[in-house]
């Protein structure tokens, strides 16, 4: 398996705001690549530079090992695009849409016609097919930008946030797609902001803020990269300031907060962190209520390493 | 021919819009035509009347007013007896009759001239307030002459010169009464053609111009040269069409000047007219940030060249100043062309037409260079 995208040192900027900021990114063959980072990273620009619709100012995009420029249409005809802005026809009917961008790439008309039934059915949309994008729900007009992005059977899809403002089943039918693609051997760029997606469906995953990858591997690579092991909470009544002390000084603990009745404890690894706690806790003689335990997730790779939460820090795409 | 296909059909979801203005302009053009015909002689002409005249006046003053009235009026005899007269005027074969006592000249001299005259009128006829209104005007001029101290003879001689003077009527559009009905088939071309060239091409075009739609079309292997030159060849067949349709409606109308020399020339200027609207509404499309903009646009656009350029109002009751600032737009010299056409005796005699064809087409090319220009602006602002 070869490099599918190379990105190297890529600048890109915006009068005085450096918006790529020296990226490198690699994306393997087969990959479901995922860029993660808060609204504003960098994400967006990035898929534009590889899809050649910026300019950039120092580096270089290589995709199936050649330089990208606009009218490299031999391999922008392997390539899938599914942008953030649903971008439709509202003219055109679904069936109509999808035959249109299918055969932007797609001279055969019948072998055009097989494809873009596919896409319908992949998608579930084909019982909307006479329907004008204006009539369709936001999950379906979703599902419509895919379709008319990967009805040509592309080696790579690249995606830019496609389940911005989509209902929960539609974007469950849209993560179960994209790994069906992935499957039949595509390979996938998928950039979003919602973690749980970018955990549950990406092979790789690269972490992105102000224009700069500051992290990249795999779910379990990443979250290893961290303090962080386990967060458990405790619900727990009048707990004492000596008391905080002693539970800081069990085994493994090395952050406790306890606000509004509820304990949060940070763990760096080890086992059984939480028989340990509620040991301590039964020998005080502190009563408590709800207790539970998270592995750590995405956003506290990203807090970890920046400072910031990856939900909050949203500034405008760019 | 993705992109050309698609042109054709966000086309014909607007095709609502574009045949309410063929309606429009067909009702406009058929009213006018019909208004044009009905006038057809607006040559003006003084009316004669049928004046029935008894001149019993032995001076010289009866003898003039009798033949004054000659000169623009049917004379003839009064029958002899009440009846018969009452008849002739109740079938209008009089329509006024004038009695002119024995003593007319002697007593108009010595200015007893109250109810010296007697004529007789057909009730509620406006022919007959005419045909008084002469002779009170050739009265009062003798008048004038004798209370100037002029003799009799010399003031009737006066007075018959001065009432030999005609005042010159001159219509304002000059020729216009012999216009054809086919010039004003052409005439109202400008507002209907810019009205759809904007609302056809202009919004096909913002719509492929849609950023997203735009990049989009730019991922894709299809090179942006070529969607561009289908989206250009899309342009030029709905200018075709419409100007096809157009020639056709005009030819089923008025095929008689359709295949004449003016009706070519005209064809020819409704062609060149059409490509400077096409030209118009790509401009404009690329200065509309969104169709609604864009509707606006056709509003404004389309009734002020047409008023400005002299397609509703005749250029001939514009003010000095609004000709000038005229001179600034397409419709004003597809105007004086449509004009100058009827005129025209053959092709080697136009040379006024086709400088305004000339001047028609560097407006075409002028608005074609402006939106290549907001355009450049537009792709390197990004």
């Amino acid at each position: 398996m070869g490099a599918v995208v190379e990105i190297e040192n890529l600048v890109k900027r915006y009068k005085e705001l450096i918006a790529l900021d020296h990226l490198n990114l690699t994306v393997e063959e087969g990959e479901v690549f995922g860029l993660l980072g808060p609204n504003g990273s960098g994400k967006t620009t990035a898929i534009n530079c590889i899809l050649a619709l910026l300019y950039f100012d120092k580096g270089s995009v290589k995709v199936f090992g050649e330089e990208i420029q606009p009218d490299s249409y031999g391999i922008k005809r392997q390539i899938g695009v599914v942008l953030q802005n649903v971008a439709v026809f509202e003219e055109l009917t679904v069936q109509e849409n999808i035959d249109y961008f299918c055969g932007l790439y797609v001279k055969d008309k019948k072998l055009r016609r097989q494809y873009v039934e596919e896409a319908m059915e992949f998608t579930g949309i084909e019982d909307f097919r006479k329907f004008y994008p204006k009539k369709l729900s936001g999950g379906l007009l979703r599902r419509l930008n895919i379709a008319c992005g990967i009805s040509h059977k592309p080696r790579l899809i690249i995606m830019d946030e496609p389940t911005v403002a989509v209902d929960p089943q539609s974007r469950n039918r849209i993560l179960e797609g994209i790994q069906e693609l992935n499957r039949k051997g595509a390979t996938i760029i998928y950039t979003s902001h919602y973690m749980e997606e970018v955990e549950q469906i990406c092979s790789q995953i690269a972490i992105l803020d102000k224009g700069r990858c500051i992290a990249s591997g795999t779910g379990e690579e990443l979250k290893a990269m961290i303090k962080i092991g386990e967060k458990i909470h405790i619900e727990a009544a009048k707990l004492q300031p000596f008391q905080l002390e002693e539970i800081k000084e069990l085994r493994h603990v090395y952050q406790v907060e306890y606000r509004e009745g509820m304990l949060e404890i940070r763990c760096d690894g080890g086992k059984h962190n939480l028989v340990h706690i509620l040991d301590y806790f039964g020998k005080r003689e502190i009563g408590f209520g709800r207790v539970y335990s998270e592995l750590p997730t995405l956003n506290d790779v990203f807090l970890e390493i920046t400072g910031k939460e990856l939900r909050d820090s949203a500034e405008g795409a760019m | 021919m993705q992109v050309f296909n698609a042109f054709f059909k966000v086309l014909n979801k607007n095709k609502g819009q574009l045949v309410l203005y063929v309606v429009i302009y067909l009702s406009i053009t058929l009213l006018m035509g019909n208004m044009a015909q009905d006038n057809e002689e607006q040559v003006f002409s003084g009316v004669s009347l049928d004046i029935g005249v008894e001149n019993e006046d032995q001076g010289m003053l009866g003898e003039a007013l009798v033949e004054y009235l000659n000169g623009s009026h049917n004379l003839r005899g009064i029958p002899d007896n009440k009846e018969k007269l009452q008849d002739a005027m109740y079938y209008g074969e009089m329509d006024y009759v004038l009695e002119i006592p024995k003593d007319f000249s002697e007593k108009f001299k010595n200015e007893e001239r109250e109810g010296l005259l007697e004529g007789t009128i057909v009730p509620g006829s406006n022919s007959a307030y005419l045909i008084e209104n002469e002779i009170e005007g050739f009265l009062k001029t003798a008048a004038m002459y004798l209370s100037a101290g002029f003799g009799m003879e010399e003031a009737v001689s006066r007075t018959a010169e001065d009432m030999e003077q005609e005042g010159h009527v001159e219509f304002l559009e000059g020729d216009d009464g012999n216009l054809p009905a086919g010039y004003y088939f052409f005439q109202y071309i400008p507002y209907v053609f810019i009205t759809m060239m904007i609302l056809g091409v202009g919004v096909v075009v913002k719509t492929f111009q849609n950023k997203d739609l735009s990049d989009r079309n730019k991922c894709s292997a299809m090179p942006f040269l070529k969607q561009n030159l289908q989206i250009l060849l899309g342009c030029f067949s709905y200018m075709a069409a419409v100007y096809v349709i157009f020639m056709l409606m005009i030819g089923c109308c008025m095929a008689g000047y359709l295949f004449t020399i003016q009706g070519f020339l005209s064809a020819v200027n409704a062609f060149l007219f059409a490509v400077c609207a096409l030209s118009f509404s790509w401009f404009t499309a690329q200065l509309a940030k969104n169709v609604a903009i864009l509707n606006a646009i056709s509003n404004v656009f389309g009734l002020g060249f047409s008023f400005l350029g002299g397609v509703f109002v005749p250029l001939e009751v514009m003010g000095d100043q609004a000709k000038k600032m005229a001179k600034y737009v397409p419709s004003y010299w597809y105007v004086i062309a449509n004009h100058d056409i009827q005129k025209v005796a053959g092709l080697s005699d136009a040379g006024d037409v086709y400088q305004s064809f000339l001047m028609v087409l560097v407006f075409a090319f002028a608005f074609l260079a402006l939106g290549l220009v907001v355009n450049r602006m537009k792709i390197r602002g990004r």
